[in-house]
């Protein structure tokens, strides 16, 4: 797994790329948890090149945004291939997170 | 009668879990299963392994895993041994989907593939997980 981290419109944009499972998700949530600790307001996750989660990854994402909405902070997703965005729907998470088809979508909301 | 197997022993590492779905995914393409099936069988026998580390072995990731691979025409099953902590039955329940919280949906999603999922009682040290999902209608 790759992260790279990216400037947007005031807010951090997260390009993950690879496989995010129990190995990789501890190195995803001490990035994710340094930009919480620094209050970002805005925080979009690219998930094109993200090939696969298993639930260590997504529970890396429910306590990032559990995080971000104790200050107000808005956590999104974008470009979620079809098998991860039916994991998300499968375990109910799509009703949960913010979830666009495309950046421009995600910016804009 | 058709019948394919294969036994693989890992280290209870998170950095094998990668190893495991890739000969997981072999195996089901060697059985002839679709690809969408295969997907969700490693990520259920990724979620069975991530267990095993987490609550058998304690985060222990010396210790071993391994993992059986048995397919015929009726049956994919795949048994997965540890010498760790005794699981209790309780732990194949899962919790409730409705509760948005981070963990405990690694159950939830070897039950979305797997029609069978129990521990075997013979097995006295550790555990042995027992994971059978039934092909083309057979049940």
């Amino acid at each position: 797994m790759n992260i790279h981290i990216g400037d947007c419109r005031g807010g951090k944009v997260v390009a993950i790329s690879g496989e995010i499972d129990m190995y990789s998700s501890p190195e995803l949530r001490e990035q994710m948890m340094n930009l919480i600790g620094q209050r970002i307001s805005n925080m979009l996750i690219d998930f094109r090149q993200v090939s696969y989660i298993d639930s260590s990854g997504i529970a890396t994402f429910v306590e990032g945004l559990k995080s971000m909405k104790n200050y107000g902070g808005r956590l999104r997703f974008f470009g979620i291939p079809q098998g991860i965005m039916e994991i998300f729907s499968f375990s109910k998470l799509d009703r949960v997170f913010e979830i666009y088809g495309n950046i421009d979508d995600a910016i804009n909301s | 009668m058709m019948r394919d197997s294969a036994v693989i022993t890992v280290p209870s590492h998170p950095r094998y879990l990668a190893v495991i779905r890739a000969v997981t995914g072999k195996m089901g393409e060697l059985c002839g299963i679709d690809e969408n099936t295969t997907e969700d069988i490693k990520l259920a026998v990724d979620e069975a392994c991530t267990n095993v580390i987490k609550h058998a072995y304690r985060g222990d990731v010396s210790r071993k895993i391994v993992i059986k691979y048995r397919i015929t025409r009726k049956a994919f099953r795949v048994a997965i041994e540890d010498n760790g902590v005794r699981a209790h039955e309780d732990v194949l329940k899962g919790r409730n989907l409705n509760t948005i919280r981070p963990g405990g949906l690694g159950i939830h999603l070897i039950k979305r593939v797997f029609d069978v999922l129990a521990f075997d009682e013979k097995k006295k040290i550790g555990n042995r997980l027992i994971l059978v999902k039934y092909l083309k209608g057979e049940k």
